[in-house]
């Protein structure tokens, strides 16, 4: 088909809106390869901020979303594929909004349910849950972490964080409330008060001499989707935001600190977030790197705080070191002791002025990482590199939708309302589809679950696989060796663990990953058809091969099996020697299988 | 096998071979087609050069002034004495008896710095030769490495990290955006077999490959329902780990097949037989091995945990430096040894002393590294660097040079932002040659 590459091969916005007229960056995309069919059929397209605040804020109507989405592939001749069964949707919507897979009992309900509005009523009980709760608590805790050089005396308060994030899922808090008390968060997590604070984590998931950058790439990166780091050491060009640019909004982080260990009589008992009565932060001087001009904080419109009187920007001797400034750092040739804003006012100026409903990005990055996770494809690609000018697919998909989200005060849950009620998200997936390339919305983009949604599958389907040690809150996490903590879901979480921002054709299995679920010795033994086992007690309970097989579908693929799939298994349970060891062979052959672990 | 012919291959995999080619040829591994035909000239050539890296990392960060710097008679020495080496002029530590052996076959560099001196960012430094950046992952030097030189259709895999569990293990860097293909596979203790290499209890080889039928028939609806692109995907992996599984090269992890003798040579810890499983590694042909040995945070009890852990490093060091070289892989085999920074001139209170990246020691060998060397030198105090300071890209350009990487190659991040294998420094040439 072509699309992905075409897509990416167009440069300059298409007259969907009026973008800004610069080229591309060079480093902006990798592919550009294929020639392009004539660029104006694509539903591509770059927004300006203008042109995102002129889009009704109005509630979406029903069935607006869809008008918008087949609108746009009218127009390039694309047909959707037909709408999923209602066995392919309870799946799907379970693992998106859920992390984990429909009991039998739940996908057979629902089959014989006849009512008409029974996908819409399960979407509102799946959003009432508290494994939907859970599972985006999750979702932030991987969001933060996968980026984030974690020490031990951190990944302590991890849990605590994903807690603290799961009750504002729960609450339904909106996205501005949730950001601003992250971005606002001050004092201290201990230890002992696992539910106190815990919002303060991600301003300490940076620590150390280079805190203030970091935090303030990642605060860009994650609630603006804009990747403005790019723009630390160089000025690109092509790009819109300069060098200068990155540091003013790193001078909101100017007096933070990252994060430090709180000791009390030789032992770690906490955390706390370092904030400095004093200091600027400055650019470093390019022949010298040693000094830097002191910045004033300036948001990417280019405003500068409400109330902030701005402070002649000098140059100085940049301060280095961890948490606070070695001799000469501050207050020489800079802005005086008592120059600026504090810390707490930096961060709630940020915080209002990322929360504005004047400022677009906020709301399109948010809309454009949750319509990514559960339609396997975004407007946006990577979904945390939105622009200044990156071409979205269909931006007036993706204008609207952000606006409606601004204009019901950032409400999660009415936002996937809107989305998984829509046709685009009930597609099925589609023969032919190439895997990398974007299927504009037509049909559903199969993706891998995440590592714990993964551990959650294997749970439903074979019952708890390790106990004790390196339990459900795994105390180590991260990609690399020696991390585990023991135990076969330990290993799973942190073999399969993936970075939530990830585009879905990026994400990469591993010979690894695949030697834990052909031949880990737990796995095999729950696999077993024997005793209390969920093999045993099914052979035990259905003498009939095809009734069997029909509940051992069920509870791994969420599906009965297919005729010819039905047709092999009986093939093979006859020519196997015993049934128990035909049914562990099928068992084993689902659970390594690449659906098991996909969401479809 | 000069380092200037090295330098002559560029060595770009991604460049000829996509994703999809390699999960290609993966999969067709197992289905008894040759790879040989999807890898180019320069692919065949490094293979057969068969370069690889041993990285010896010493988490905590040990004390130049009792390992590799000592300084007897000055305050700051404290009171570790130096013994003379095989090559004149050239006194270290005293535990490192079998390292003096084999002294001319080791470099030593005494004028390394670092700018971080906090563990975790020292030690992501000293790995990817980048300090954290919000929103990059960089990967780590050896899944630099094997996405660089390791080759194509092995059946094992091609970076293999052993050890290091704890808090200042290199191993909680994994492969940044260069993808799990590249990630290290983590062995935790050299004296077990990999997990999950083994088949489990009750199935056998023969039940296994009917297994692996049934799955991929199996999968075939799912497939051509639209899932045609994650199976293909998927199987590569599948396939790769069954022929991990049905290897003959997996003995290359059982120490048990070494003489008692050679095992009680390298030390019976966890560093030594690390060390003699990276040695095993190497020769059946995995580009990169990271073997941890953790503990040198010593800011109590400098003097004494030093000496242990010395003898530990001193004996899996200096036997996989002796024998490699008699088995004829030095040359072949770039060995590093370092921590992530030094500790500090000055003892404290404790008898311990703190961290200081300013002035360190690290240890080179083979690889087309000339030993008996020792480059740059510290203060009397070994407060400063008085001569040929060695910064992290330094160190990163030498060992691309000595593997035949370009190390101003840039890879791509996921949002398409250029990243130099090493960004400045130059390879240190007076390791080199004659």
């Amino acid at each position: 088909m072509g699309v992905f590459a075409r897509f990416f091969g167009q440069n300059a916005a298409l007259g969907l809106f009026a973008g800004l007229l610069l080229a591309a960056p060079l480093w902006a995309q990798e592919t550009k390869k294929e020639p392009k069919k004539p660029a104006a059929q694509l539903p591509v397209g770059n927004l300006d901020a203008k042109d995102w605040l002129k889009v009704s804020t109005k509630p979406l109507e029903k069935g607006e979303i869809d008008r918008l989405v087949n609108a746009e592939l009218a127009k390039v001749s694309i047909k959707p594929a037909p709408p999923t069964t209602d066995e392919q949707f309870i799946r799907r919507v379970h693992l998106d909004l859920t992390g984990k897979l429909p009991a039998p009992a739940d996908i057979v309900a629902f089959l014989k349910d006849t009512s008409k509005d029974k996908r819409a009523k399960l979407i509102d009980k799946l959003l009432e849950s508290d494994a939907y709760a859970r599972h985006w608590g999750n979702y932030w805790r991987n969001v933060i972490t996968t980026r984030a050089t974690i020490d031990f005396r951190l990944t302590q308060v991890v849990p605590q964080y994903e807690r603290w994030m799961t009750a504002q899922y729960k609450a339904n808090k909106s996205w501005a409330d949730i950001t601003r008390a992250q971005l606002t968060a001050s004092g201290k997590i201990l230890y002992k008060e696992p539910d106190k604070n815990a919002q303060a984590f991600f301003l300490m998931s940076r620590r150390g001499a280079d805190s203030i950058t970091e935090i303030a790439a990642e605060t860009s990166r994650i609630f603006l989707g804009v990747q403005i780091q790019c723009a630390q050491c160089h000025d690109h060009p092509s790009d819109v935001w300069k060098r200068r640019h990155f540091h003013e909004f790193a001078a909101y982080f100017a007096r933070y600190r990252g994060e430090r260990p709180i000791l009390e009589e030789k032992k770690f008992v906490g955390v706390q977030l370092i904030s400095l009565p004093f200091g600027e932060h400055r650019m470093p001087d390019k022949e010298d790197p040693k000094r830097g001009l002191a910045m004033n904080p300036k948001f990417l419109d280019g405003k500068q705080p409400a109330g902030a009187k701005p402070v002649p920007s000098t140059s100085g001797p940049i301060g280095r070191g961890g948490f606070f400034p070695k001799k000469g750092g501050f207050g020489k040739g800079g802005f005086g002791r008592a120059g600026g804003m504090s810390d707490d006012a930096r961060r709630k100026a940020l915080a209002d002025q990322i929360t504005d409903k004047n400022n677009p990005w906020f709301a399109a990055a948010f809309v454009n990482r949750m319509w990514g996770e559960v339609m396997g494809q975004s407007f946006y690609s990577p979904i945390d590199d939105l622009g200044p000018q990156k071409d979205a697919m269909m931006p007036t998909v993706i204008a609207r939708v952000s606006a409606s989200f601004r204009g019901n005060d950032y409400n999660i849950k009415q936002l996937f309302r809107d989305i998984l009620n829509s046709d685009a998200y009930q597609r099925q997936i589609r023969p032919g589809e190439p895997g990398d390339e974007h299927l504009l919305f037509a049909a559903r983009n199969p993706v891998r679950m995440n590592s714990t949604a993964l551990v959650a599958s294997l749970t439903s389907t074979l019952g708890p696989l390790s106990s004790g040690f390196g339990g459900k809150f795994g105390k180590f996490g991260g990609g690399g060796f020696g991390r585990f903590g023991g135990g076969v879901e330990a290993q799973i979480r942190n073999e399969f663990l993936f970075d939530p921002s990830t585009k879905a054709e990026e994400i990469e299995g591993s010979i690894s990953q695949a030697l834990i679920l052909m031949n880990n010795p737990q796995i095999n033994q729950k696999i077993r058809a024997q005793g209390t086992n969920m093999l045993g007690r099914i052979l035990a309970n259905y003498d009939d091969n095809t009734e069997a097989l029909r509940v051992v579908y069920l509870r791994t693929l969420a599906r009965r099996p297919t005729d010819r799939e039905a047709k092999r298994c009986l093939e093979h349970i006859k020519s196997a020697g015993s049934r128990a060891e035909a049914f562990e062979d099928i068992l084993w052959a689902l659970i390594n299988s690449t659906e098991f672990q996909m969401k479809r | 096998m000069t380092a200037q012919s090295l330098m002559q291959v560029r060595t770009n995999h991604d460049g000829v071979v996509s994703r999809r080619t390699f999960l290609r040829s993966l999969a067709a591994g197992a289905a008894g087609l040759g790879l040989m035909e999807t890898l180019t000239a320069h692919a065949q050539e490094l293979r057969r050069r068969e370069m690889a890296c041993i990285l010896l990392f010493m988490g905590g960060g040990p004390s130049q002034f009792e390992t590799f710097d000592p300084k007897p008679g000055h305050a700051n020495g404290g009171a570790t004495t130096a013994i003379d080496t095989a090559v004149n002029g050239i006194r270290i530590a005293s535990p490192w008896t079998n390292v003096a052996r084999e002294m001319n076959h080791i470099a030593l560099v005494r004028s390394m710095s670092n700018r971080e001196g906090e563990h975790q960012r020292a030690t992501y430094l000293m790995h990817t030769g980048y300090l954290p950046v919000g929103g990059v992952r960089f990967p780590t030097l050896g899944s630099i490495v094997a996405s660089e030189i390791a080759p194509r259709n092995f059946d094992l895999p091609s970076f293999v990290g052993i050890g290091g569990r704890g808090i200042f293990g290199g191993g909680s860097i994994g492969s940044g955006f260069l993808g799990t293909r590249y990630a290290p596979f983590a062995i935790q203790n050299p004296d077990q077999m990999p997990a999950n290499v083994s088949l489990p209890t009750g199935t056998t080889q023969a039940r296994f490959g009917r297994r692996l039928g049934l799955m991929q028939d199996l999968e075939r609806d799912f497939a051509e329902s639209g899932g045609q692109a994650r199976v293909t995907d998927h199987r590569a992996y599948v396939n790769g780990a069954a022929n991990l599984v049905r290897s003959p090269r997996l003995q290359a992890f059982d120490l048990s097949r070494e003489t008692a003798a050679t095992r009680d040579r390298y030390g019976r810890n966890a560093f030594g037989q690390g060390c003699l499983l990276a040695r095993r590694l190497v020769e059946t042909g995995v580009t990169f091995v990271e073997v941890g040995l953790n503990g040198w945070d010593t800011h109590q009890n400098n003097f004494d945990r030093s000496r242990q852990l010395s003898t530990q490093a001193d004996a899996g060091f200096a036997n996989l430096v002796r024998d490699l070289r008699e088995r004829g892989r030095l040359d072949r085999t770039l060995i590093i040894w370092t921590g992530e920074f030094g500790r500090t001139p000055r003892i404290n209170g404790n008898n311990g002393r703190d961290h200081y990246p300013r002035a360190f020691s690290i240890a080179l060998a083979g690889g087309g590294i000339r030993g008996g060397r020792v480059i740059g030198s510290t203060s009397a105090g070994g407060n400063d660097i008085t001569n040929r300071p060695v910064g992290v890209a330094d160190l990163f350009c030498t060992v691309c040079h000595s593997l035949g990487i370009d190390p101003r190659k840039e890879n791509q991040t996921p949002i398409g932002r250029p990243i130099r294998i090493v960004d400045g420094g130059n390879h240190v040439r007076e390791l080199f040659g004659a």
